[in-house]
């Protein structure tokens, strides 16, 4: 409750702070902010102590998280082997896809120091949906284009990394 | 009762006014014939006071004529209140039978029939549309019988006295009734015309107003102003012809209720003068002209009911003429008992369109094998489940159930036999333990006395709890119910004594998800009202509802300097939920973090306008009390639109201290304060072991708390206690207070409860998470294998490794079946599925 310790005389609301990181968040670009607010009011947020699993792999948790302050780092299991995938830190969002549809997570996250995130999740995602029809075409539209920067970035700059990964390569053309 | 009788969607509109209100009907009849005679009565009084009484200057004669009037209308006025009550009776009566046997009827009708049928067609059948039919069938009877007597009786009464100015005098009626309808059939018309034009009217205003930035950029006024006039012009044309219609309508009816007492008067003052008519018969006529207008009126009004009647009814009953697919019950013989095998034999289901959506599909099934259908959606799988399971009603080959073709079973039979869960279950209304007995009560329904025997018992019921895992989630409605005084003593005294070593315990750990009570600290998870009183209230004008109106309250407030801030802080509360939430449906989901509920957003919209126009000190004060209730009601840890500003948090503790030193003098009953030593009534029974609130809805943190809770409640023998006031949990409508996956294990606790010999499973566990899911499988393999057979609609293809045999659907054929090793081994279209995963 860090955010309410710290009132001062003309306080911010959480709802409003909320409203000003979600602005910032690339998969919500393009969504009026009659829509945002309501995302704004609707997500919550968790404190995480070090150690802790954000989400775990094979899980369906359904929410996407934004990381307000600290750090996590991802890791995928495989025949009881845990492999180091990659680190994210304040600022990062993480996990729009899950909320579009029911998908296991691939990979666990684990936090690395005491991390504050705002989440929201699938349930409360889709009654907004529901109310703002035209939205999904917007959110569509954000989600294709951050993967196709994904696969963009990935050929420019790893591509000549990759070995015989290549031939698993075209996301983009799923 | 409605075996007996035909299907309603057979039956005329005629057939519903004698059946079931004969007596009535009859006893209608009689009373009408005596209210008509009562009804001359008056007529002949006015003639005999005027031609006796007054004639004769007799005071007596007058007294009787006048008494026998005023007793005849007295007579006439009891007994039209009578038929009306017998005639609202009739309607009343006859409107639920129609609705009652429409409803039975339409819950019969295949599910294919509900594709096609929105939800608002039933509710408007079996709500507006009934209900003229049901006028008609009231008046049935009672109007033509009524009108045409009454008609009848002064015609009569009329000519008695003299048949020539009754000829003329009765003239006028028929003409009246021809030119009439005829008007207003041209008022009909035009009004059509009016509503048409007055649409494309409105269709054309809202273009050009969502479009108007692109007619400033254009500068198109003149042109949209010239699409827009014609239509102005079009629509006065009409309503000028409509008006005209409708004051002729109008007018004819004045002239022609004005004519009637003319050719009396001229007519009959005729006769009058030259002696031929007494001048009471005069007075006579000119009052039954009068009376005779309404008669003919009414049964205008009775013709246009039956027609609108007749057309509803009829429009009802033919777009509900379906047949049921299969009968409900079996009408010669019990319910049969069903061996556990499945046959299927070259089995297709073809839609009306010609889509092949099974085909050819040859698969069969011993007793207590169980059978995962997989493959693409689309491929089949869940028309195969439904057709086994008789929900679709398949167009070709056989499905035996034992030596029992399906589509010759009844639903009865199936129900008794079959348990079935569906993709996206349905949980109705009304508490958890009503639906965890949905299946099982319907199975056992009307047999009679064995009715109880077969109910399922508390151990049975928790047995399946902890099989589906919803054990934990009913614990936890549990926890959140609020016990109220004098109940469950048992369980008040023993969390009272519990909680002081819990909290030794466990405080630690959990000090992270709750905030405990303490009496010198702001308690953000409680509300601004809980802060201040930090008690429950005992009274009830001190209740969290009545505080606002509580004098004594309201002055503390003023004595505390909190009075001013609350409102302020009531005001930002109110704009900014309004904003949020203005135009949001009252959904759970949107008003679980509002401090204001879904019924009250209204008044707060406009309560939200008047703050736009009026000052905070110049509102009513029914509105200050509305803010005052908002800011009380507000707890900064869940309503996050606003922040609590740190003096008003200052303010708050100290008005805690003054309030308990205030009330303890006071009124020293009103509240039991918040204490270690005592059990507060106002907080759920979590927040009474935890001496606490939880701080987060966080899965992991739940869990934990869950751990801690349960392993205390069985050291303290309270789990059944906890579970069966969790039982009572309203699910509220659809289920829609339980999250998908509680909903699917509330759906599979159900049928696990009725135990059926044959199983069918449609993607039922996938909402839940790993764990849960694991825990259905392994319950299938361990206690239903060899026992139930189960045929389970799969998506998650790690779970089918154990099952008996695997079918791998394709465009509604099984392209291999066999078991899970078998056809891995082959390398045939499994493999290939399991491989892409």
């Amino acid at each position: 409750m860090s955010s309410l310790e710290r009132n001062n005389s003309t306080p911010s609301s959480e709802f409003q702070e909320n409203l000003e990181l979600l602005r910032q968040i690339y998969f919500f670009s393009g969504i009026p902010l009659e829509t945002l607010k309501v995302f704004a009011y609707l997500c919550t947020r968790e404190n995480f102590k070090q150690d802790e699993y954000i989400f775990s792999q094979d899980e369906d948790d359904g929410q996407a998280f934004y990381i307000i302050n600290g750090q996590a780092q991802l890791e995928r299991q495989d025949n009881g082997e845990t492999t180091e995938v990659r680190e994210y830190k304040t600022g990062d969002f993480i996990g729009g896809l899950t909320l579009l549809g029911e998908t296991r997570r691939l990979f666990s996250l684990k936090s690395v120091t005491e991390t504050t995130c705002l989440v929201l999740n699938r349930a409360k995602f889709s009654k907004t949906l529901e109310q703002f029809p035209n939205l999904l075409a917007k959110i569509c539209n954000a989600l294709a284009k951050s993967i196709d920067l994904w696969e963009e970035r990935f050929l420019a700059n790893r591509a000549d990394q990759c070995g015989e990964c290549m031939s698993q390569l075209g996301v983009t053309l799923i | 009762m409605e075996k007996t009788e035909p299907s309603i969607v057979k039956r005329s509109l005629f057939s519903w006014i004698f059946p079931g209100n004969l007596k009535l009907q009859i006893l209608l009849l009689l009373i009408i014939i005596v209210m008509v005679a009562a009804r001359v009565i008056p007529l002949e009084m006015q003639r005999l006071v005027i031609n006796e009484a007054i004639k004769l200057q007799r005071i007596d004669l007058l007294l009787r004529y006048c008494g026998i009037y005023l007793a005849a209308v007295v007579f006439f006025s009891l007994l039209k209140y009578l038929t009306n009550v017998i005639q609202t009776l009739i309607t009343q009566r006859t409107t639920a039978r129609m609705r009652k046997a429409l409803y039975h009827h339409i819950l019969t009708l295949p599910l294919n029939f509900f594709r096609n049928t929105q939800p608002g067609t039933v509710v408007n059948a079996l709500t507006t549309e009934l209900t003229v039919p049901g006028n008609f069938v009231g008046l049935a009877v009672a109007s033509p019988v009524t009108n045409i007597l009454t008609l009848l009786a002064f015609a009569i009464y009329l000519f008695v006295l003299n048949p020539l100015l009754a000829a003329v005098s009765l003239s006028i009626y028929p003409i009246v009734v021809f030119l009439i309808p005829l008007l207003q059939r041209g008022v009909n018309k035009a009004n059509k015309k009016r509503v048409d034009a007055a649409r494309t009217f409105s269709a054309r205003i809202a273009e050009s107003i969502s479009g108007i930035h692109e007619i400033h950029g254009n500068g198109a006024y003149r042109i949209e102003n010239r699409k827009y006039d014609s239509l102005v012009d079009r629509l006065l044309k009409i309503r000028i012809v409509w008006s005209l219609y409708r004051f002729a309508v109008k007018t004819a009816n004045g002239f022609f209720t004005a004519l009637g007492p003319f050719l009396v008067f001229i007519l009959g003052g005729y006769l009058t003068i030259k002696g031929q008519l007494e001048l009471g018969a005069l007075v006579a006529f000119l009052s039954a002209q009068e009376r005779l207008f309404d008669p003919w009126k009414d049964l205008i009004e009775f013709y246009q009911v039956y027609q609108d009647g007749k057309i509803n009814y009829e429009r009802t009953m033919e777009y509900f003429d379906v047949e049921p697919e299969h009968a409900i019950e079996p009408k010669d013989r019990g319910p049969m008992e069903l061996a556990g095998t499945v046959e299927v034999k070259d089995l297709s289901f073809v839609t009306d369109t010609g889509i092949h959506l099974l085909d050819g599909i040859n698969m069969s099934l011993e007793e207590g094998e169980h059978l995962a259908l997989v493959g693409f959606s689309g491929s089949g799988k869940s028309t195969l489940a439904l057709c086994i399971g008789q929900l679709y009603k398949y167009t070709g080959g056989s499905v035996m159930i034992g030596d029992k073709e399906v589509s010759g079973l009844t639903k009865k039979d199936m129900v008794n036999n079959i348990g079935f869960v569906a993709q996206s279950p349905f949980i109705f209304d009304g508490t958890i333990e009503e639906n965890i007995l949905y299946s099982s009560m319907a199975k056992i329904d009307g047999n009679g006395q064995a009715e109880e025997e077969q109910r399922p018992t508390l151990d049975d019921i928790i047995a399946v709890l902890h099989q589906t895992g919803i054990f934990v989630d009913i614990l936890r409605f549990g926890l959140n119910a609020i016990l109220t005084h004098g109940k469950n003593e048992e369980l008040v005294d023993t969390i009272v004594k519990v909680r002081k070593n819990f909290q030794q315990d466990y405080g630690k750990d959990l000090a992270d998800y709750v905030e405990f009570f303490d009496e010198n600290r702001y308690l953000y998870y409680s509300s601004v009202v809980e802060n201040l009183t930090f008690g429950a209230p005992n009274k009830s004008d001190f209740s969290d509802e009545n505080l606002s109106k509580n004098q004594y309250f309201l002055k503390f407030l003023k004595t505390a300097d909190l009075t001013r801030p609350l409102l302020s802080l009531g005001v930002t509360l109110c704009r900014q939920t309004v904003d949020i939430l203005g135009n949001l449906p009252p959904d759970a989901v949107f008003f679980e973090q509002s401090p204001i509920s879904a019924e009250e957003l209204d008044d707060f919209k406009l309560l939200v306008e008047r703050l736009k126009k009026k000052k905070l000190h110049e509102l009513e004060d029914d509105d200050h009390r509305k803010l005052l209730e908002l800011a009380l009601r507000f707890t900064p840890g869940v309503h996050k639109m606003a922040a609590l500003p740190e003096i008003l948090e200052t303010l708050i503790l100290e008005g805690r201290a003054l309030f308990r030193e205030k009330i303890s003098e006071d009124n020293p009953e009103a509240f039991t304060f918040i204490q270690m030593s005592q059990y507060i009534y106002s907080q759920t029974i979590l927040n009474n072991i935890f001496f606490g609130k939880t701080k987060t809805g966080n899965p992991s943190a739940q869990e934990q708390i869950d751990q801690s809770i349960i392993q205390l409640l069985i050291e303290e023998d309270l789990l059944e206690t906890i579970i069966e006031i969790g039982m009572h949990y309203q699910v509220g409508t659809k289920g829609d207070k339980l999250s998908g996956g509680q909903q699917q294990k509330l759906a599979i606790a159900r049928v696990f409860l009725k135990a059926p010999k044959i199983l069918i499973m449609d993607e039922a566990t996938s909402a839940l998470d790993n764990k849960s899911q694991a825990r259905i499988q392994n319950l299938l393999e361990t206690r239903w294998k060899k026992k139930s057979t189960v045929v389970s609609v799969v998506h998650r293809l790690d779970t089918i490794k154990n099952f008996d045999k695997v079918a791998v659907m394709k465009a509604g054929k099984i392209l291999e079946m066999g078991t899970y090793d078998e056809l891995m081994a082959r390398k045939g279209m499994l493999y290939e599925l399991v491989g892409k995963k």
